[in-house]
């Protein structure tokens, strides 16, 4: 067993671990960067529809600004997200995609003259200016009021990722991939490193490093039916968790995509609804108009999926094998653009369904239905990005909850957040790194080293006991069902007894082989209870929370309760034994808001139970806004007096914008 | 789910091996099971390893033909397995091997992680350009062809079917391969990086790089992302002859 | 000095790679465009018994000088023989570095030449075998007619053929020129990409087509070329060694003597 020693440890090398350890490496700290698979094969290469950045350049774009951004992030949250992080971010994000594009992302880019665009099912004609000409375009994406979404085609997480990976080797990162971390080690509330099993040869090491940064990913995995991949099973979450100090937030919210394919759950980019596709049933009808008459097929993500689920429940769905789907058309945005903007897409369809969207009619149309894609909440930390409770432990990336997306986030604001994140919370995780030392005894490290060890002897050595497949099936099946799109009192409960009752058997799962390395087995075997105790996080938390907000929605709590819930939920799990979690809240302070509860816009009105400052708040926030405006005080003068956020380096300058120069 | 219609009876041949364990000879071992509506060798495996031998080593990742984890000949082609689907086999007899060229871990499992790595850093797979850029400007502004060219050549996912379908880089491990090649196309062309023709060649110029290609043209059939790799490596190959 | 350098360290003494292999590969590629091309005429060439006797005489002739000497000069043949010879060498050296070189390289290609089982890579493995195969053959033949140039004609070949027990080796030869050259034509045109134009899988195709056709052409003129030497040369067996004479000499003595020579 071998101890490692290192300034920065970075756990994930999807784009938010990577981004990361490019700020550690650069400000000269000897940066590890640990992946389960090669770095460039992580989820984020998933990504295709494209990154939020306000650059305005495009016609359809012209007239946004990180305040434009800074709204529909917090609106779609549905006030859940810390409005704080939600301005470090959008005024970061320009500067991202701009460093992207030093660093050779091919950013699909503006043409000058005519094109034409599908919006809202009729051709309309865009005419791009002269002086745009080469900039950076963008996409229209749901939840969004300009379009924002810049891309490569479909497969923009593919190139944001090789930039990114390109740049770490550039810097000579020191990257090892097939290396899973196990736990964390950590002595008197400060977190020093990981305990992290080779994948090829089995081996435990101990990686010590002055600062450790978890960016492992989602937990999609905890579902059946999710567009994620097979890898994102929320291991680096369950480690932060299993420290007992670190806690993690929000973990109810779980976000469902309108548009994967049927049955691979494969996803269909939300470009194909924002270049114009549309959502019909059965008949061939078009529904969503008729439930979001102002935002259609493009409303946000929660409420897309779940008036699909509705419509299916209405008998309107389209029967197949695999259960009720609905149809997404893209062929009326015809074969060349397809062919251009949407090819991955074609591709999937054609591969695993063989349909080919181009082909006019219903021949074209592509099966669909709602699955997880998303996880919002993650380890909770600050807006530095540090554990609120585990100093030393940094999070970005979707592992964390910084919190930037509250109950749901937008399309394209993920992959947006994975970068910005890489370098604000790597700056301050390098900053972090610079002026810690590691002061632990070697005692320590030994004893979490013997402890993995030991564990996974036990593992091998139950003679019998039931196999560890089925029990995680079964959880995964729980999930879908009770802690879906639509929940109740009754599923979560029950849920959250089953569950309990899956944890306690998986700790006696027996593995066939007995062999120490090579053992997909083994692997599971370990993995299992730790995404037990996730997913018992996110039923507990679910049942818990009695209100509907974002992607959490509660059938029999069908309000947003801003009374009441208002908060995030923090979980710990102190207590190895135990088979829940303890649960507590933090409140978010609308006094401090820039942007008070209220209507989001979409959705139906009249379902929210409002706090009473949240009007109080808006007086306050227009007073002075109205004050600042009459003594000519500018846009970012205002936004300070409003509510003052910090942001490492220089990422605070303003954005310049075509036209508009830096105003 | 429990309706799905129960098809044919499928057989297939995995070849096993674990070389880290001086017991393991290598071998074929036979599956069977029942084929279902869009079954793909992901869903075959995974079952494989649930139901029947929980010790078969592979690697998914993406399970949607994106990550490039899941290169395997498939009855001797080079496919990413995860989308390849059973229906494409009339007679439902599917040997499965793992790649050729690759380090192999286990099983079906091979390193291409450590190939691709390795190949990224002998030709310095990075933009190379002295200019700081100032990230709250306007970026620079970029040909849209070109930007879609140099993406093009950006799609590639590192799956590794074309160095396995290239004879070259199975007779001689140290060839940079057609994967080399077209990201050395792709660098090539990207306006941002400043390196010359004379850079490249440093990098590629010689029997391992670019002169090495026999033109088996293998790669080019089998890339599962269509890269134009028959004319990026031609390209490549008339700029570096003329380098003087 | 800097050749020491470089042997050893393998950088140039201005720390620059070599050159040498782009120029190397060039010249391969030179070479054998060359060989190609000259393999077409040379087809075209002793197909011309195919036409008459007298024809095949008559170009003979004329690369023995006829143009500008009145006496036969067959050192003008073994001149271009000689260099044709020395630029097969060159390509074949050159060739030499694509060859399998141990017996680990020699399995893995041939295993995976039968298991991918792809069109040109196959057809690769076959012009590495009909390669190493002329590395004899070719060199044989180009010897012969290097040191007998004067002994090229409707009867001395159709001798040589027969009498002198070439057959085998030319069907041999025949077949391995043929598929080894129309295959590197191919080859080197998508090497280059030099019919590429706007969809360079298509012209692809195209030209794969064009090489099949290339090849069955000359095969077919080939072996028809060959059994018309070998029937002259059967017919001729108990003449071994008499030389052909222009049928008009033959026919009509008296009237070349007015003509004062042939042609
Ligand atoms: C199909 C799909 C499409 C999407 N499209 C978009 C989009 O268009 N726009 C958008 O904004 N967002 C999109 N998203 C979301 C976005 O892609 C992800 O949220 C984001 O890429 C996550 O990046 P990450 O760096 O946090 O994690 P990941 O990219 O998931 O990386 C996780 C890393 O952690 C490693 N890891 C995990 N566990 C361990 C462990 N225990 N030990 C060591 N290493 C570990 C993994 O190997 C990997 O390197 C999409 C998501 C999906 C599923
Ligand atoms: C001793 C004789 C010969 C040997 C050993 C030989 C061998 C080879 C080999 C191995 C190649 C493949 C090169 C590569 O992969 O890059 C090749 C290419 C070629 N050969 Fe030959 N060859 C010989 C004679 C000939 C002859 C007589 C011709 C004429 C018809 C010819 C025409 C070509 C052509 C056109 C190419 C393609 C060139 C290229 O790819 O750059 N060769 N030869
Ligand atoms: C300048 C060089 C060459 C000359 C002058 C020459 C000459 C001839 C002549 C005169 C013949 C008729 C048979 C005979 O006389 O033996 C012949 C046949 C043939 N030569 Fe050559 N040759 C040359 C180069 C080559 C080369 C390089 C090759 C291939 C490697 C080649 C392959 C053949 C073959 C295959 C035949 C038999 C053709 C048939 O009968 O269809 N020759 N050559
Ligand atoms: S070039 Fe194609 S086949 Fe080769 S690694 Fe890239 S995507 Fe795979
Ligand atoms: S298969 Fe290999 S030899 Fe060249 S054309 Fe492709 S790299
Ligand atoms: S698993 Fe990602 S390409 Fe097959």
């Amino acid at each position: 067993m071998k101890i490692i020693y290192c300034d920065a440890l970075v756990i994930g090398g999807g784009l938010a671990g990577l981004r990361a350890a490019v700020a550690t490496q650069t400000s000269g700290l000897n940066t590890i960067v640990l992946s389960l698979v090669p770095v460039k094969r992580s989820h984020s290469a998933a990504a295709q529809g494209g990154m939020q950045a306000s650059l305005g350049n495009a016609k359809m774009s012209q007239g946004d600004s990180e305040d434009v951004h800074f709204i529909d992030t917090v609106k779609g949250s549905d006030w859940g997200c810390d409005q704080d992080v939600a301005r470090m971010f959008v005024n970061t994000a320009p500067k991202a995609i701009r460093e992207l594009a030093s660093w050779g992302v091919p950013w699909t880019r503006v043409r000058k003259g005519v094109h034409e665009a599908v919006i809202n099912t009729e051709k309309t004609t865009i005419v791009e200016d002269d002086e745009a000409h080469g900039l950076i375009t963008s996409r229209d994406f749901g939840g969004t009021k300009k379009w924002r979404t810049c891309y490569t085609a479909d497969a923009t997480g593919h190139t944001m990722l090789f930039g990114v990976a390109n740049e770490a080797m550039k810097h000579k990162v020191d990257i090892r991939d097939r290396k899973e971390a196990l736990s964390l080690i950590h002595e008197n509330s400060v977190c020093y490193g990981a305990i992290v099993r080779d994948l090829i040869t089995g081996e435990l090491e101990a990686y010590v490093a002055k600062g450790t940064l978890i960016s492992t990913g989602g937990y999609g995995r905890l579902y059946q039916t999710t567009t994620n991949a097979v890898i994102c099973e929320g291991t680096g979450q369950a480690a932060a968790l299993e420290t007992g100090i670190a806690t993690l937030g929000n973990m109810e919210a779980v976000q469902f995509h309108p548009t994967p394919i049927v049955p691979s759950g494969i996803l269909l980019t939300e470009g194909c609804r924002g270049d114009g596709g549309v959502l019909r049933d059965v008949d061939g009808y078009r529904f969503m108009p008729d439930y979001e008459p102002e935002k259609k097929d493009l409303a946000s993500r929660d409420v897309v999926s779940r008036r699909m689920m509705e419509h299916i429940r209405k008998g309107k769905g389209v029967p197949s094998e695999f259960g009720d789907h609905l149809w997404l058309d893209i062929s009326i945005l015809g074969r060349e653009h397809i062919e251009k903007n949407l090819r991955d897409v074609q591709e999937i369809a054609e591969q695993f369904n063989g349909i080919d969207p181009a082909d006019e009619g219903a021949a074209g149309w592509l099966p669909v239905r709602p699955a997880q894609h998303y996880s919002m909440g993650g380890i909770r930390t600050n807006a530095t990005g540090e554990s609120q409770t585990l100093s030393g432990l940094f999070s970005c990336g979707e592992a964390a909850c910084w919190d930037m997306h509250g109950f749901n986030r937008l399309g394209g604001n993920s992959v947006s957040e994975t970068v910005v994140a890489g370098m604000i919370v790597g700056s301050y995780f390098a900053d972090y790194c610079d002026t810690h030392d590691t002061v632990i005894s070697t005692k320590t490290v030994h004893k979490e080293l013997k402890k993995q060890d030991s564990y996974l002897d036990e593992i091998l050595s139950r003679a019998d006991g039931e196999d560890i497949f089925p029990i995680k099936k079964r959880m995964q099946e729980i999930m879908d069902e009770d802690v879906g799109i639509f929940r109740n009192g009754d599923g979560l409960k029950n849920a959250v007894d089953e569950l309990q009752e899956l944890l306690t058997r998986s700790k006696k799962a027996v593995v066939k082989s007995k062999a120490r390395a090579g053992n997909p087995e083994l692997e599971e075997a370990y993995r299992v209870p730790r995404m037990l105790k996730l997913a018992l996080c996110v039923a507990y938390g679910g049942l818990l929370r009695t209100e509907s907000r974002g992607a959490h929605y509660r059938e029999d709590y069908l309000k947003r309760d801003d009374k009441n819930w208002l908060n995030r939920t923090l979980t710990t799990w102190a207590d190895e034994d135990a088979t829940l979690p303890e649960v507590n809240y933090e409140e978010l302070d609308i006094m401090k808001m820039e942007i008070p509860p209220a209507f989001r816009g979409y959705g139906a009105k009249g379902m929210t139970v409002e706090h009473e400052l949240s009007e109080k708040r808006q007086e306050e926030v227009d007073a002075l806004k109205e004050k600042f405006e009459a003594e000519g005080k500018d846009r970012f003068e205002i936004q300070d007096a409003l509510m003052e956020y910090g942001l490492p380096k220089n990422y605070k300058d303003t954005n310049e914008r075509l036209g508009v120069g830096r105003e | 789910m429990s309706n799905i219609t129960k098809g044919r009876e499928l057989t297939f041949s995995i070849l096993k091996y674990n070389p880290r364990d001086p017991e393991s000879r290598p071998r074929f071992v036979e599956f069977k099971m029942y084929e279902t509506t869009g079954m793909t060798l992901f869903i075959v495996l995974s079952k494989i390893r649930e139901e029947m031998d929980a010790d078969l080593s592979f690697d998914f990742v993406c399970r949607a033909g994106i990550c490039g984890s899941c290169g395997m000949l498939v009855n001797g082609k080079p496919l990413l397995a995860c989308r390849t689907l059973t229906a494409d086999y009339p007679d439902g007899n599917i040997q499965i091997m793992p790649m050729p060229a690759f380090e192999l871990i286990k099983d079906l499992s091979v390193n291409t992680g450590k190939w691709m790595d390795a190949m990224s850093m002998r030709v310095e797979s990075w933009i190379h350009t002295n200019e700081v850029h100032d990230i709250s400007a306007l970026e620079d502004k970029v040909d849209p062809d070109i930007a879609d060219e140099t993406f093009e050549l950006d799609r590639c996912i590192e799956c590794g079917l074309c160095i396995t379908s290239c004879g070259t880089a199975l007779m001689r491990p140290d060839f940079i391969g057609p994967a080399g090649l077209n990201r050395v196309a792709r660098f090539q062309i990207d306006p941002h990086d400043n390196r010359t023709n004379e850079d490249f060649y440093e990098l590629v110029g010689d029997d391992d790089g670019i002169f090495g290609c026999m033109t088996l043209l293998a790669c080019e059939d089998h890339c599962p992302k269509h890269l134009p790799l028959q004319q990026k490596i031609a390209y490549m190959r008339r700029k570096l002859v003329s380098v003087k | 000095m800097s050749n020491i350098i470089e042997g050893y360290l393998g950088v140039t003494p201005d720390t620059r790679k070599s050159r040498l292999p782009a120029r190397l590969d060039w010249w391969q590629s030179a070479t054998g465009l060359f060989l190609g091309l000259f393999m077409w005429g040379h087809m075209f060439f002793v197909s011309t018994i195919l036409i008459s006797k007298d024809f095949m005489y008559q170009v003979t002739r004329f690369f023995e000088g006829s143009f500008i000497f009145d006496e036969p000069k067959p050192i003008l043949v073994s001149m271009i023989v000689f260099i044709v010879f020395a630029i097969f060498i060159v390509h074949a050296a050159l060739a030499l570095r694509k060859f399998p070189t141990n017996y680990r390289q020699y399995k893995i290609m041939k295993t995976h030449t039968v298991v991918l089982n792809h069109d040109d890579t196959k057809l690769w493995f076959v012009q590495a075998y009909t390669g190493f195969a002329m590395f004899f053959l070719g060199s044989i033949h180009l010897y012969t007619v290097m040191t007998q140039a004067d002994k090229i004609g409707p009867y001395a070949s159709a001798d040589r053929v027969v009498s002198d027990w070439m057959w085998p080796l030319y069907i041999l030869l025949l077949l391995a020129v043929e598929l080894h050259g129309s295959i590197g034509l191919y080859r080197l045109a998508v090497k280059w990409g030099w019919f590429d134009g706007k969809n360079p899988k298509a012209a692809r195709k195209r030209l794969k087509k064009i090489k099949w056709a290339v090849t069955v052409f000359f095969l077919t003129l080939g072996f028809v070329t060959l059994a018309a030497y070998i029937k002259i040369g059967i017919e001729h067996k108990d003449n071994y060694g008499e030389r052909y004479h222009p049928s008009k000499i033959v026919k009509m003595p008296s009237c070349c003597l007015h003509q004062g020579g042939v042609v």
